[in-house]
């Protein structure tokens, strides 16, 4: 290649700071005074966040009712998922030590119901549920298509599976008459699921709007029928089938139920707290040992330097 | 030359050539060769190739699929097709099929780009040598044609200093008896010309019209790559001539002295034994590529293992857990078991796992390496001024191996030398001249030295000699009759050509510039050598013309090591003048004057301290009567029929004897500039250097003395020179002895030689304590590199501190750095200017070339080149050690963030039943490796630097880790894996424990599916990104603006992606809408995330500051210390003292041929005109070019290189 002895012109590289590798930079350098004050100040910091966080989690309370083995004779029934439309019901009583200010949030926890497998997941259609193509159920396998090829809405897996278990709260004061304790089931859902994700299709009669479709096969009643009490909170966007739709990342998840009150509070868990404090007291330990076999080298190092 | 009397048989009908016409079969099968002149028809039929040279691979309609299949077999890519065509499968698809897509096609274009440029200016430099004009004679007219029109059977003309474009047979010259002279630097490296002849019967066809009716054919040996054999016949009027090298003008020698000759095509374009030389580059990997494919390989041993344990988990699970879910999912049709659903998900989690074995890291690596090669390019201090040179980087996948050299092999000629000889210092009669300033001669230090000395009273004098001494010109100016002598020795005594072409302008033809050089000073200095005829040489002498006969040129040979002319002056006394090396001189003095002989011994033994080389001066008058019968002595000595060379040698001793001493000349072989320092720093960086040179060895030796390789501290300088195996190997043997018996050498164990096992040997060697020194000649070499003794010869070789190597041939030259290559495991570099330093360019690791010479050979052939050898210390110590940090700080992190960002995806496997889901978005899968995390990388290994660039030329140990390839190896790389396995735990169990018992301020369930994956790769791309912020030493700009341009892009993508925009329109695609602004509004997700980045990062910088004050590194210490660097420096300036007490060291250096005297002497390659003026007889014809070459080969001493043998079948 011959280009070397040619274009003998302007050949000399130019003296600009990025060709010549002398941009000016700052060269970073893990000094003792920067390590040391980073770790001090992360300790402070990890360490105040942690307390904060566990004061907090000590303000809640929290009781965890299992009905798994309690309303075992309705377990049993829907062991064979042929029964799932036959009603069961059972109580739980249970006592309340002290009064519980402030929000009240009723979950629901399902252990080892896996949410989050990979085809569980893909198994809904988007553009369904948003209301602008009921018979787009092309990614819902297995649960797209009845028996007959009636589109299913909702459809797929997820839908199929909505935890319908009824949930009521009763306040027994003394005698044996219970109390139904009013509990809110609106605001349990992301404001963008509920107004941008979810849509009914549109059309007067949601009945009509859902003609053409058939309900998931082991839904008891069709998505437009979900709540006979509030008409607005039918069809996709039922405010338990909106959550049920946000799928858990963990085997082992809870979902809001319902709510009691409106109060904003800070509701971090406990773990967070304690992970914040450990780390924080591990990373002062770090920076003191750091500091001492800085300081102890540091002598060492000088007389290196000087022999 | 005459027709050998037995002709081959096959060649048995006399007169016309064999006539049976043969078509050319397919290449490589060609037999023999046959062209004949004039007659393009007949040649056509054999179609040959054309002088049209093609290096370029690819044209506009093969370059797409040419490239792309050479693409897809890089293993990287043809993986990446593979899981391609997985993710096409319904049942196995995991993940959305642009994914890969996206990435593959970046990293293809991104390689096409880049050979596409590569092929371009291959094709430009193509189309520049093709397009190269000469005279072609067609129809009998001369034309001028480009290069690649030039057809085998034409006759081209050249003229002086072109370069001949295809190997020619020379028909005819300007000169007389068809003599032509080259150079042949292209091809073998030897600068001093050669002489080549034509057949006597075409000699004659000097013009046009009878060239144009030559219709002889040459019938010879097919194309080879042999450079100094020949062998074929030329048929021509009935008769036919044998034909050698000796008539051949190959490809790549340039016509020097001569005004023109012509020449018939015989080989072209690729079959010419240049290019046929030039063989197949090999490509070059790094050791870093090697590692990079072992450790690819090991990761995909690792994916295939996570894949089976995954797939277990998944068979497991779906046996024990997924039969109870199948009322909520149903097994897929195809899935007929636990044990299927298993084999399925193996193969969904390679497609997931891929991001282990990462796509970008290969075109990552060939950005970064185009950027320091840029570099380089870019370097203004590699930048040759005076050559108008800029240094090039001219492949561009190697720069990380330049901060790993352990071995540089240099050429010497040209390399550490200018080839320029400089007339430095004399003696004369005892006193020196010259050496007024300093020893080195540094242009530096112009502006200290006085003028130089003024020469204009001399209108004959060279312009360009330098002399810095003015008092040498007073003696001769006031009449000193020793200096007068000394300078008439030096104008009569030499075998220079003058040639005037207007009055008063000399050109000087040596043979060697030693002899230029000293004819040359005594031009200047008033005794200007004029012209010669056979007999006489005129000499002005201070301005007047006088006339000596020339009675007897006792020529130069090897063992002689002197050469003597016989004059009779103008008043008719006769005297011998002698030039010779001191070791042989000094014996053959008259013993009176001893005061002389020991301050001129004096002089001699400073100027060879100075790496001078010298040469003794003496005379003797002869009488008439005695010069009468030695003259006579010396005819039957040349006339006798046996022995003739050995009684012409002691009839020439007889009379250099009892001479007198006229004093000494110095001549400095100029070294390139900042020789001797670039060579103190690369040893103090613990780089070996060996110079392997085709000169001989006291040129050889006293260049590394000059440049300070050899020193008289050493304690031995071993020379080998044995001709037997047996003497060789006892050489080296007792070479290796008196290093290990000697009272430096560390006795480990090491009492008893007799134990020594060769494989024990080198660990012994190594800790040998006193400095030693190798020489070794080419024909010892021969034998030291068969496959017995090379491994003897390297351990010795690589106890030494210096290594020389002289007198060896470009293939030689190729044999110890391919035996240093292959036993060492160093990385070697070659560096050289000449053709001849090709092979070994090609070999080693890394070839540097010098460039800004006349030839082009090694430059092309070089993956480096720069126009100063003193360029190789910035090369390496700055811009290799800076490749080789950048490069392993790049890997590292590399590997760390794929797998930091692929493990969370196996422990989520135990979370969601194996079955294969992601844990990002797959839109985070797609643009992690290409946008999220690339560019900080790259930018980090383009520009990161750890300490300035004056510090690692002061400090050379700060490039000792990567010749031990500390930076990055398998441990480094077990290291990086730990790290990144250690943040994917962090970064998915952290946010696991977060979310299982979190839940958002509104109450509501935090734990879902999408706002885990947004955390997770919030917190990971957030961790990374510091962790490359502490990776990166050096924050430029662009750092920053790539660094948290990331972040921003990473930020910015995610919203978009998460709009309502986009979920509006494509509702399928789009299924994380809201979850950023939902996600990343809690609180309890930003602590989560900074409590992750704060347990990823803490360990890592607790770890590296501990590291820092318990073991700091030599640059880290550098970085920190000025008070070291003072020392450093005091140290630096101890090792380039240069030793002032030295040895004797014979300096007779001249580099030409013998056998000139004889020419001169003969008067064959003097024009016509001045033959006239000399009645001489006539000697056989070709005898003198006959002795000329025998003897050329003897001292060559390779049988090889004989002369041609007479034609046999």
């Amino acid at each position: 290649m011959k280009r070397t002895s040619e274009e003998s012109q302007s050949r000399l590289p130019d003296n600009s700071a990025l060709k010549q590798q002398q941009l000016p930079a700052y060269r970073l350098q893990l000094t003792a005074t920067g390590v040391l004050s980073g770790f001090f100040a992360t300790g402070v910091f990890c360490l105040g966040v942690g307390i904060i966080l566990i004061l907090s989690a000590k303000s809640i309370k929290e009781i965890e009712i299992k009905y798994t083995k309690i309303c075992g004779n309705c377990a049993k029934l829907r062991e064979d998922a042929t029964n799932f439309d036959k009603e069961c019901t059972c109580s739980i009583p249970f006592y309340l030590s002290e009064t519980m200010q402030g929000n009240v949030y009723m979950y629901y926890k399902l252990y080892g119901f896996y949410q989050n497998l990979y085809r569980y997941i893909l198994s809904r259609s988007n553009s369904q549920l948003l209301g602008t193509d009921l018979k787009d159920v092309g990614s819902c396998a297995p649960f797209s298509k009845s028996h007959d090829g009636t589109p299913i809405a909702p459809c797929g897996a997820i839908a199929n599976s909505i935890f319908n278990d009824t949930i009521i709260l009763s306040y027994n004061l003394n005698s044996s008459i219970p109390i139904e304790v009013p509990m809110l089931r609106s605001g349990i859902t992301w404001w963008t699921d509920k107004y941008v994700k979810f849509q009914n299709p549109r059309s007067k009669n949601l009945s009509t709007a859902f003609a053409g479709t058939t309900k998931p096969p082991s839904w008891v009643k069709p998505v437009y029928e979900l709540d006979k009490e509030d008409p607005e909170n039918n069809g996709f966007l039922n405010d338990d089938f909106i959550v049920w739709m946000r799928a858990a990342a963990f085997p082992t998840f809870k979902k809001l139920y319902r709510r009691l009150n409106r109060i904003q509070y800070f509701t971090e868990g406990l773990p967070a707290g304690l992970a914040y404090t450990v780390t924080g007291a591990v990373t002062w330990l770090a920076s003191f040992s750091m500091m001492a076999i800085h300081l102890m080298l540091k002598d060492r190092k000088m007389f290196f330097i000087q022999q | 030359m005459t027709v050998p009397k037995e002709m081959p048989e096959k060649w048995a009908r006399a007169g016309a050539p064999p006539s049976w016409s043969r078509k050319k079969p397919s290449w490589g099968t060609e037999e023999e060769r046959r062209a004949r002149a004039n007659d393009r028809e007949y040649n056509e039929k054999f179609q040959y190739a054309s002088n049209c040279i093609k290096t370029s691979k690819y044209n506009i309609l093969t370059f797409l699929p040419v490239n792309l299949f050479e693409q897809f077999q890089e293993v990287a890519n043809t993986y990446f097709l593979f899981l391609l065509i997985l993710q096409l499968i319904p049942q196995v698809s995991s993940l959305s099929w642009f994914t890969t897509i996206v990435p593959l096609v970046l990293v293809l274009a991104v390689t096409a780009v880049k050979d596409a440029t590569d092929d371009y200016f291959r094709h430009k430099s193509d189309n520049q040598v093709n397009n190269r004009q000469s005279q072609v004679l067609i129809r009998g007219s001369l034309q001028q044609e480009p290069w690649m029109n030039v057809c085998v059977g034409d006759i081209i003309k050249l003229e002086n200093n072109q370069f001949v474009a295809a190997d020619l047979l020379l028909l005819s010259s300007s000169e007389p008896h068809g003599l032509c002279y080259i150079e042949t630097a292209e091809l073998d490296g030897e600068t001093n010309m050669k002489v080549r002849q034509a057949i006597p019967v075409t000699s004659e066809l000097g013009d046009i019209s009878r060239l144009a009716k030559f219709d002889g054919e040459v019938v010879c040996e097919p194309p080879n790559n042999k450079l100094d054999r020949f062998s074929g016949t030329l048929y021509w009027k009935e008769s036919k001539f044998p034909l050698s090298n000796q008539n051949m003008l190959l490809r790549g020698c340039v016509l020097r002295n001569t005004e023109w000759c012509f020449g018939l095509v015989v080989f072209a374009g690729p079959d010419t034994k240049l290019m046929q030389n030039s063989g197949r580059t090999k490509f070059k990997r790094t050791s870093i590529d090697r590692l990079m494919n072992t450790l690819v390989l090991w990761i995909f041993g690792f994916l295939v293992c996570m894949g089976v344990i995954l797939a277990i988990g998944n068979a497991i699970w779906e046996h024990e857990v997924g039969t109870r879910f199948q009322a909520y999912l149903p097994w897929d049709e195809a899935v007929d078991s636990a044990f299927f659903s298993g084999f399925l998900s193996f193969w969904s989690y390679i497609i997931i796992l891929n991001t282990v074995v990462p796509i970008s890291l290969y075109v990552s690596v060939e950005v970064i390496r185009l950027g320091h090669s840029y570099f380089i390019n870019w370097d203004k201090k590699m930048f040759c001024a005076k050559k108008r040179t800029p240094a090039e980087a001219r492949t561009t996948t190697l720069s990380e191996e330049l901060g790993q050299v352990e071995y540089v092999f240099s050429d010497k000629t040209g390399t550490l030398t200018q080839n320029i000889m400089v007339f430095s210092k004399c003696s004369v009669s005892g006193r020196s001249y010259g050496d007024v300033f300093d020893v080195l001669g540094h242009k530096a230090e112009l502006g200290e030295r006085p003028e130089p000395v003024d020469f204009s009273f001399n209108p004959l004098a060279d312009k360009k000699f330098v002399f810095w001494d003015p008092s040498l010109l007073e003696a001769v100016k006031t009449g000193d009759p020793h200096a007068h002598e000394f300078f008439r020795l030096l104008s009569l005594c030499h075998t220079v050509m003058s040639e005037e072409k207007n009055e008063g302008e000399l050109y000087y033809k040596a043979q060697s510039p030693d002899e230029g050089a000293l004819v040359t000073a005594a031009r200047n200095f008033g005794f200007v050598f004029r012209s010669r005829t056979p007999k006489t040489i005129t000499v002005h002498e201070m301005g007047t013309a006088v006339t000596y006969q020339l009675l007897a040129i006792l020529d130069f040979n090897n063992i002689r090591k002197r050469m003597s002319v016989i004059v009779r002056n103008p008043e008719g006394r006769i005297r011998l003048y002698c030039k010779g090396a001191d070791t042989i001189l000094l014996d053959r003095l008259h013993p009176s004057p001893q005061e002389l002989l020991s301050t001129t011994t004096d002089h001699l033994n400073e100027y060879a301290g100075e790496g001078l080389r010298t040469l003794v001066l003496a005379y003797k008058d002869l009488d008439e009567e005695y010069y009468g019968g030695w003259a006579q002595r010396r005819l039957q000595a040349s006339l006798a029929q046996d022995s003739r060379e050995d009684r012409l040698a002691s009839v020439y001793e007889e009379v250099e004897s009892d001479m007198v001493l006229l004093g000494a000349t110095a001549i400095e072989d100029k070294l390139q500039q900042g020789v001797p320092e670039t060579i103190a720093l690369l040893t103090l960086a613990n780089i070996k250097i060996w110079v392997l040179t085709g000169d001989k060895q006291e040129t050889a030796v006293n260049i590394g003395y000059s440049c300070k390789m050899l020193t008289d501290d050493m304690t031995e300088v071993f020379i080998v020179t044995g001709h037997t195996v047996l003497e060789v190997r006892e050489e080296l043997r007792k070479a290796r002895e008196k290093m290990l018996d000697s009272p430096h050498a560390v006795g480990n164990g090491f009492t008893c030689p007799e134990k020594r096992s060769s494989a024990k040997l080198p660990s012994a060697l190594e800790a040998v304590a006193g400095e030693y020194a190798l020489v070794i000649s080419g024909h010892s070499l021969a034998h030291a590199l068969e496959a017995d003794m090379e491994l003897e010869f390297l351990e010795t070789a690589c106890a030494c501190r210096a290594v020389i190597c002289c007198r060896v041939t470009p293939l030689q030259k190729a044999q110890v750095v391919e035996l240093v290559k292959k036993h060492k495991k160093a990385v070697t570099l070659a560096i050289g200017d000449g053709a001849n330093d090709v092979s070994m360019i090609k070999t080693a690791h890394i070839g540097v070339g010098i460039s800004g010479q006349e030839g082009i050979q090694a430059v092309l052939a070089s993956d480096y080149s720069f126009s100063q050898f003193k360029f190789l210390q910035r090369l390496l110590l700055v811009h290799g050690r800076w490749s080789y940090l950048r490069m392993c700080k790049f890997l590292c992190y590399f590997f760390y963030k794929n797998f930091a960002f692929t493990m969370v995806h196996f422990w989520f496997g135990f979370f969601c039943g194996f079955s294969a889901q992601t844990v990002y978005d797959q839109y985070f899968i797609t643009l992690y490796n290409i946008v999220y995390t690339s560019l900080p990388v790259l930018a980090m290994g383009v520009f990161d630097q750890d300490v300035p660039e004056q510090r690692s030329m002061e400090y050379p140990k700060l490039y000792e880790p990567g010749q031990l390839n500390l930076l990055f190896n398998k441990r480094e790389f077990f290291i990086c894996i730990a790290q990144g396995i250690y943040t994917s735990v962090l970064t998915f169990f952290i946010p696991y424990g977060v979310f299982a018992e979190a839940t958002r301020d509104d109450g509501s369930q935090l734990a879902d599916y999408q706002s885990f994956a947004v955390t997770v790769a919030t917190s990971l791309v957030i961790v990374v990104s510091v962790q490359i912020g502490l990776d990166t030493g050096y924050w430029t700009a662009i750092n920053h603006f790539f660094i948290w341009g990331s972040l921003a892009v990473y930020f910015a993508i995610l919203f978009a992606m998460h709009s309502n925009g986009l979920f509006d329109m494509f509702p399928n695609q789009f299924r994380f809408v809201g979850n950023a602004q939902n996600t990343l509004a809690q609180p309890t997700v930003w602590l989560t995330i900074t409590l992750t980045t704060a347990v990823c990062v803490m360990p890592v910088v607790a770890f590296r500051f501990l590291k820092l004050s318990l073991k700091p590194g030599l640059s880290d210490t550098v970085r920190y210390s000025q008070l070291v660097r003072k020392k450093q420096k005091a140290q630096h300036r101890c090792l380039r003292r240069v030793g002032r007490t030295s040895s004797r060291r014979s300096g007779y250096a001249f580099s030409h041929q013998e056998g000139f005297g004889e020419l001169i002497m003969s008067g064959k390659n003097m024009r016509l005109s001045s033959l006239a003026l000399a009645g001489f007889a006539t000697r056989s014809s070709s005898s003198w070019l006959e002795s000329l070459r025998r003897r050329k080969s003897d001292s060559a001493g390779s049988p090889s290189a004989g002369p041609d043998k007479p034609l046999k079948g």
